[in-house]
């Protein structure tokens, strides 16, 4: 903001911004005073918007923008000032500025100079377009989704050959801590979760089951869902929350920051070092952690059972026994791995698809998640139908 | 009012310490009405953490910051919101919204402070945009497709989208080839000039220093060592920081291109 002098202050009255349109002989002047600032701007605007362009009767009538009474301008202001001039310009009126300090001159020229460049039009698209070509984009990357875990479960593979073949590759420090991370750590959680739904499953069966006189039968329902189902999803699902969204998060941001290319042109191989000892240390971990979750859920099952069908310990294991054998306990553990690779891949993949900014490291760690659970599902799904077909 | 000169901040008597690390101790610092003042100093010596300190974003363990002559612990939260219109900051890589496009992050304050008209506000942001170099085409793009010296010279427009009285600069050159930063010199220069603006900026660029700043103010020894021009800085240092500083290898090959660049309003 520029001030005519800078050792006035300004009274109340003096900075009201005003302007009058006088004709003086043959020049139609706008006398304008007070402070023409981007604070004033609205009121400005609207009473120069209902000021309409004086017309010439005669080519040689001419007009003035007076500014002497103004005692302060910025940007705001002489655009304001311009956009008059220029309309009163394309009525016929030559026009010109009287009354401008040095300082005001050099701030008026340079708005005149920039004011008038060309705008590009932003390019809207209509909502069907737009919600066709959301569609495509979306079943597209469905299948360039398949595409590239596909393939990079392939590099996992052959990465894990090579490994086999030449085990000084082998990161046992990166596993170790990976192992920490995603199991070790994830140990409170996943045996508290598995616990309290154990419990609730327990309890809903009880009272849903009783109006038939079957509620016994509650503790057959709450091991075999413990075992098969609950125990692995549960555990997977806080897994892939826990573990996956920081393995896009941690892989992602080293390739934000080039740490990635760093690590190719030191002959370090990222699939050796950052992807293997991940899957890897998730591959041995969930299984632990299912195990861990599958007796966690009995244990709360059974807490509940003993509250409210009065059972005891000896009891319970008696009916335990009785419900279930080891094919269902191992029908649960089997996809415990199968699952940990899911969750890896995804986890990696999506880190090592992140792009420079820090959006991009935000939505890949969202899909992380969102993609290894939908696929845990999915994976849950095929197994429960392969097994009952195998009569597990 | 100082010696004929309008002190618009007056930092007094500072002090902070990080992880019991002190890193100035009794620091003072004026900032007079439309100078361009630089702040240099050794890394780690708080240059940006002082810009931090006056812009309140940091808390000072003692001292007093005065801008525009109002203490800021006196401060009401609805002055404080006029001072914060009355600014306009810089930070090192823009800072840009990146959800945002750079016509709607220069409209940003213009939303926050005041209640302007759609049409006045894109009239002065592409105004903005042209009066800091950028091309109208940047207008409807995102931070993330444009190159660093637009990034900055967009950042730029959005700390003048209000018409501040003073901007603060945070290494305005820093990462910018040569040209550009003499560019970016030539602009800051020029802008100076049209808006009458006061200009804070910290840097290490000694091209910048000699050939827009009025004023430089030496950061060392946990306070303000000394303030002058880059000449009498360079022809008096006192100090052994300044002499390596502004008699060294570098500083001799900005001043020997200084004739030559110097700046033609």
């Amino acid at each position: 903001m520029l001030k005519r002098d800078h050792t006035l202050s300004l009274s109340t009255q003096a900075r009201a911004p005003g302007f009058r349109v006088e004709l003086r002989g043959t020049t139609f002047r706008l006398i304008a005073s007070g402070a023409w600032t981007v604070a004033e701007a609205t009121r400005l605007d609207t009473a120069l918007k209902r000021l309409r362009v004086p017309i010439p009767p005669t080519p040689e009538f001419t007009g003035e923008m007076d500014i002497a009474a103004i005692a302060e301008i910025d940007t705001a202001g002489a655009w304001l000032l311009q956009r008059t001039a220029s309309a009163w310009e394309a009525g016929g009126l030559r026009t010109r500025y009287a009354g401008a300090t040095e300082s005001f001159r050099i701030l008026i020229e340079e708005v005149q100079r920039r004011g008038n460049t060309e705008r590009p039009k932003l390019q809207r698209q209509g909502a069907g377009q737009q919600i066709v070509e959301d569609l495509t984009k979306a079943l597209t990357g469905v299948w360039s989704d398949a595409i590239q875990l596909t393939s990079f479960l392939g590099e996992v593979t052959a990465a894990m050959g090579r490994m086999i073949l030449q085990p000084w590759r082998f990161r046992p420090t990166s596993f170790v801590h990976h192992l920490d991370h995603a199991g070790l750590r994830a140990v409170p959680i996943v045996g508290l979760i598995c616990f309290l739904i154990g419990a609730v499953v327990m309890q809903q069966g009880v009272v849903q089951l009783k109006p038939f006189g079957a509620e016994p039968f509650a503790v057959n329902m709450v091991a075999i869902l413990a075992l098969r189902e609950v125990g692995i999803l549960l555990t997977a699902i806080m897994v892939a929350g826990r573990s996956g969204s920081a393995f896009t998060a941690e892989i992602g941001s080293m390739k934000m920051r080039e740490e990635i290319d760093a690590m190719r042109t030191l002959g370090i191989d990222p699939m050796d070092t950052l992807v293997l000892p991940r899957v890897l240390a998730l591959i041995v971990a969930l299984p632990l952690l299912t195990f861990l979750g599958d007796i966690t859920g009995l244990i709360g099952g059974g807490v509940m059972a003993m509250a409210v069908l009065g059972l005891d310990v000896s009891n319970y294991m008696d009916k335990l026994h009785e419900a279930v054998s080891f094919k269902h306990f191992m029908a649960g553990m089997i996809k415990a791995p199968f699952a940990a690779l899911i969750i890896g891949l995804v986890g990696c993949l999506e880190g090592l698809k992140v792009e420079g900014s820090a959006e991009s490291l935000g939505t890949h760690v969202t899909s992380a998640v969102v993609k290894a659970i939908f696929l845990v599902i999915i994976l849950d799904a095929v197994f429960a139908m392969f097994l009952s077909a195998i009569g597990m | 009012m100082d010696n004929g000169r309008e002190v618009l901040i007056r930092v007094s008597g500072l002090a902070k310490s990080f992880g019991g690390y002190q890193i100035w101790d009794g620091l003072n610092l004026d900032v007079y009405r439309g100078e361009i003042l630089a702040i240099v100093g050794g890394s780690g010596q708080g240059k940006s953490v002082l810009l931090r300190v006056i812009t309140g974003l940091v808390k000072p363990d003692a001292g007093d910051v005065e801008l525009f002559g109002h203490n800021v612990k006196s401060l009401s939260a609805k002055d404080r919101l006029d001072i914060e219109s009355r600014w306009g900051i810089l930070f090192q890589d823009g800072a840009l919204f990146s959800s945002l496009t750079v016509l709607q992050n220069i409209q940003v304050p213009m939303r926050e402070h005041l209640e302007l008209p759609q049409a006045i506000m894109d009239d002065l942001a592409f105004l903005k945009i042209a009066m800091v170099g950028l091309p109208p085409e940047a207008a409807h793009k995102y931070p993330s497709e444009l190159s660093g010296g637009m990034r900055k010279r967009a950042g730029l427009a959005r700390a003048l989208a209000l018409d501040p009285e003073i901007v603060f600069l945070d290494e305005p050159t820093a990462g910018l080839d040569p040209i550009g930063a003499a560019d970016f010199d030539q602009l800051i220069h020029k802008l100076q000039q049209t808006l009458g603006l006061t200009v804070y900026m910290v840097t290490h660029d000694l091209d910048t220093i000699f050939t827009v700043c009025e004023r430089v103010a030496v950061l060392a020894d946990k306070r303000i060592v000394r303030t002058g021009s880059p000449i009498e800085l360079q022809r008096q240092p006192n100090h052994p920081w300044i002499e390596e500083y502004f008699c060294g290898e570098r500083a001799r090959a900005a001043q020997s291109g200084e004739q030559p660049r110097r700046l033609v309003v």
